[in-house]
């Protein structure tokens, strides 16, 4: 991006505003800034608008915990200060994280996030030793094939999890937590890989915790 | 009334169903703006019968629900009728209507306010009642259930819908509403029956209690005690001293008309003779430059809406619209602010308005020439000549837009194919202005967008005595016009006529037409309005089921002189004008704008004991 100040925005997407889509979360959280009265940048051309971007997509009804979105500003402004009038302007479910300023010349959120971290929760009843088996023989397979709206698509498992899943039990709930790699061809869905492995209809919800950029094999976030 | 508990375990429930359905930002609330007033000791409902993305663009609501918000005490929560898919989903699951602030089922509520906005959505009031658990009729009621209360352009003929309510506003509804609170608490603290309740109602201006009347043979409704033997239209003098609403809930999804709006004037005299929201909400009366500028910026800033709308039936005849657009260009430099202006009229459209509203973002244009010929213009005292509409679209296109839409409407009174036939060769010579203005390299993507309409009679306009031009030869005309229209550069589009049909029936019909309207949502209708929901078929056979002819409701002619089913309803309008402007009509006589020139009669001034009301003081122009 030319010159001004790239703000990065972490947010959450939580409770009932879950069900937002991701078209939805941008538009609220261009608005969110308007209201806020940050001194956005403005594309030039026809139609002027404001100059945000936003990380990777996250389905309806899937939550996240640290989601992002890069807004351009004409103006600095402290990071204390816009956290300030950013939680002022925002519903707490959809609410800001952490932000911070990064270089001008950072590439794009949706170029350099490729590690996505979930937590599934699967509705009780098997112990952890039988998921966790159920799901190392899934890995141990090497391959999935999914059908998504009409369109096939196999995911090399080695590639698509650039590490093993985890299992634990808290407070009686059984919580898978994966690290799935996003890539031009698409990602897997972390319903679909679990549903494969442990059967269907018996994921309770899915939650991103976490976004991470791969830089020369270590993962770090964002900001 | 009973007490009312506010209903976590009802988020609980409906929480479970959104995975599995169409669209669920529809249902969970929680948006910018929305409040919840748990300790409300009374609670009203609001709600505007169609799905959520369509009612939340209605600007009478906002304008209701921040005036009941005034109130101390009172909780004022939304509604909106549940898809399809979810109204399934909830009836299996026994969850009843809900309001989205606080998942209160709305049969716990005091009030229900439902709005009439258009013919179409008559079918969902019925569906929303029934899921609301109501019963659909306000006899079968009892001091358990919330008064029903209507209200909205639909209202000015209020008969067909009139068994399904208690109570029905006529007019502007800024004072009403709260004076109908007022009296229903009042009642309730007396301990009054719901009957007398709903019967005082009808000493509040503007409310039409259909309880108290009771249609005779020759179809007039005769009133009995306390109601007046017709219901006069509540109108507010001056606008300015009610604030546009400024900070109302801004949606996720994506809705209609999704922007800041203020509202800069009521009212229209041009004296359209199809026009029912031009007759209806006469006079003409401004907000004043100062009060449109400081709402829309503090409207802005409070909701972060990306575009403005300056909406009325007629912004560019605010005396005032050009300094106002220069204060609020010059306001929203820099911020990629649209400003848009719905409803121009080609002979106002400027170029130094073209010149403003084509600065920053542009937002669509959209003019409404209705006829094609002169002649029908005039009979349809359109007053816009052929060269202004060819110079409307000149300046627009040299000021940069590269797309316009037509209204047009067939089926008018006196309309011949010659008149149908115009609005083809009009088209063309829009689309040659419109290449003409227009640099070369960018002709490529120029548009003229065209959208037919049927025309509806409606009541308390100069046509209101006319039937609807039958189905057939409707269908007959359209197919002449898609012959006479330019295919290349020109996106033609209709309005099926067969939902016109259904429309026109709903307008036009008595107190009879509840009947037909109960039948065919017993048998499936709702969301009419939708074209892939609405079948013709269902409804005309569950009219038939009932012994009414729909197509004859929609089709027969009334004679002058005879009672009207809506002559117990007063919009202030003189019988005497209305039936003047209809012979006007056939001789192709055009009347002025009282605004601009001297007075023409309507009556509504006199009757209503208002007065035109214009920002600068005086007439316009």
């Amino acid at each position: 991006m030319a010159e001004g100040f790239k703000l990065r925005i972490c947010f959450r997407k939580s409770g009932r505003l879950r069900f937002l889509s991701h078209l939805e979360t941008g538009r609220a959280w261009e608005r969110a800034a308007r209201r806020a009265g940050l001194p956005y940048a403005v594309s030039q051309g026809f139609t002027p608008r404001m100059r945000i971007a936003f990380g990777p997509a996250l389905p309806v009804g899937t939550a996240g915990e640290r989601e992002y979105l890069d807004i351009v500003l004409k103006r600095f402004i402290p990071v204390a200060e816009v956290t300030e009038v950013l939680r002022a302007s925002v519903v707490p479910e959809l609410g800001l994280v952490t932000c911070g300023y990064v270089p001008p010349a950072e590439g794009s959120l949706a170029s350099r996030l490729t590690i996505a971290v979930y937590e599934v929760e699967i509705e009780g009843g098997s112990p952890q030793q039988e998921i966790e088996r159920s799901l190392n023989a899934l890995v141990g397979t090497g391959r999935l094939s999914v059908e998504h709206k009409g369109k096939h698509k196999v995911f090399e498992l080695a590639k698509a999890l650039p590490k093993k899943p985890e299992v634990r039990s808290q407070e009686g709930r059984t919580i898978v937590r994966m690290w799935v790699r996003m890539g031009e061809q698409g990602s897997l869905r972390p319903e679909v890989f679990i549903a494969a492995a442990v059967g269907p209809d018996r994921v309770v919800s899915v939650t991103r915790t976490d976004l991470l950029i791969e830089d020369q094999q270590s993962w770090r976030r964002p900001l | 009334m009973m007490a009312v508990s506010v209903s976590s375990d009802l988020w609980l429930q409906v929480e479970r169903l959104l995975p599995h359905v169409e669209r669920p930002t529809r249902y969970i609330d929680h948006e910018w703006g929305a409040c919840r007033r748990d300790d409300a000791a009374y609670r009203v409902a609001l709600m505007y019968p169609d799905a959520y993305e369509v009612g939340m663009a209605n600007q009478a609501l906002e304008v209701l629900a921040a005036r009941l918000q005034e109130l101390e005490d009172v909780a004022t929560e939304r509604v909106f009728l549940p898809w399809v898919d979810m109204s399934a989903a909830m009836r299996e699951a026994a969850i009843p209507l809900f309001t989205l602030e606080s998942y209160t089922p709305v049969c716990e509520v005091d009030l229900f306010g439902i709005t009439l906005s258009n013919e179409l959505t008559y079918s969902n009031v019925l569906e929303a009642l029934d899921l609301a658990g109501i019963p659909l009729r306000a006899v079968d009621r009892d001091d358990s259930h919330p008064l029903v209360i209507g209200g909205g352009p639909s209202a000015h003929n209020p008969e067909p819908m009139a068994p399904f309510f208690d109570a029905i506003l006529i007019g502007d509804g800024e004072d009403a509403v709260q004076e109908i609170v007022a009296s229903h608490r009042a009642s309730i603290a007396s301990g009054v029956t719901r009957e007398e309740s709903v019967h005082a109602l009808a000493t509040i201006e503007g409310v039409y209690v259909p309880s108290l009347y009771t249609p005779g043979s020759d179809g007039r409704c005769m009133a009995s005690q306390p109601a007046p033997d017709r219901v006069r239209r509540r109108i507010l003098a001056d606008l300015d001293a009610y604030p546009a609403p400024v900070c109302p809930v801004v949606p996720y999804a994506d809705v209609v008309h999704d922007r800041a709006t203020v509202e800069v004037l009521r009212g229209c005299s041009r004296g359209c003779r199809f026009c029912q929201a031009g007759m209806v909400y006469r006079p003409v009366r401004e907000r004043s430059a100062d009060s449109i500028v400081r709402d829309a910026i503090a409207g802005l800033a409070c909701t972060g809406y990306e575009e403005l709308s300056l909406t009325s039936l007629s912004t560019a005849d605010h005396s005032q619209l050009e300094p106002i657009l220069r204060r609020l260009v010059a306001r929203l430099e820099g911020t990629g602010t649209a400003i848009s202006v719905p409803s121009l009229r080609m002979d106002s459209f400027t170029v130094p308005l073209a010149r403003l509203l084509g600065n920053g973002r542009k937002s669509g244009l959209t003019f409404a020439p209705e006829a094609g010929s002169q002649r029908l213009r005039d009979a349809i005292n359109k007053n816009i000549t052929e060269e202004e509409v060819v110079t409307a679209v000149h300046e627009a296109f040299t000021a940069g837009w590269r797309r316009v839409k037509l209204y047009f409407m067939i089926g008018l009174p006196t309309e011949t194919d010659e008149d149908v036939r115009a609005i083809g060769a009009l088209v063309e010579k829009v689309l040659h202005v419109a290449r003409e203005a227009t640099p070369k390299g960018e002709r490529g993507g120029l548009r003229v967008a065209v959208s037919v309409a049927t025309f509806v009679p409606k009541a308390h306009t100069p046509f209101q005595w006319d039937g609807q031009t039958p189905i057939d030869e409707v269908r007959r005309r359209q197919r002449i016009l898609r012959d006479s229209v330019p295919h290349r550069g020109v996106e033609l589009s209709w309005h099926d006529p067969s939902s016109s049909l259904l429309e026109a029936a709903l307008a036009r019909g008595g107190r009879e037409m509840a009947d037909g309207i109960e039948a065919a949502w017993r048998v499936g209708a709702r969301f009419d309005a939708w074209t892939e929901q609405f079948s013709l078929t269902r409804w005309l056979e569950a009219f038939a089921s009932v012994g009414l002819d729909m197509t004859a409701a929609a089709s027969t002619a009334y004679v002058q002189g005879e009672p009207l089913p809506w002559s117990h309803i007063d919009s202030g309008l003189a019988e005497k004008f209305l039936r003047l402007e209809r012979a006007r009509a056939d001789s192709a006589i055009t009347t002025p704008d009282c605004t601009f020139e001297e007075c023409t009669g309507c009556g509504v001034c006199t009757d209503l004991g208002v007065d035109i009301s214009i920002a600068e003081g005086g007439r316009r122009g």
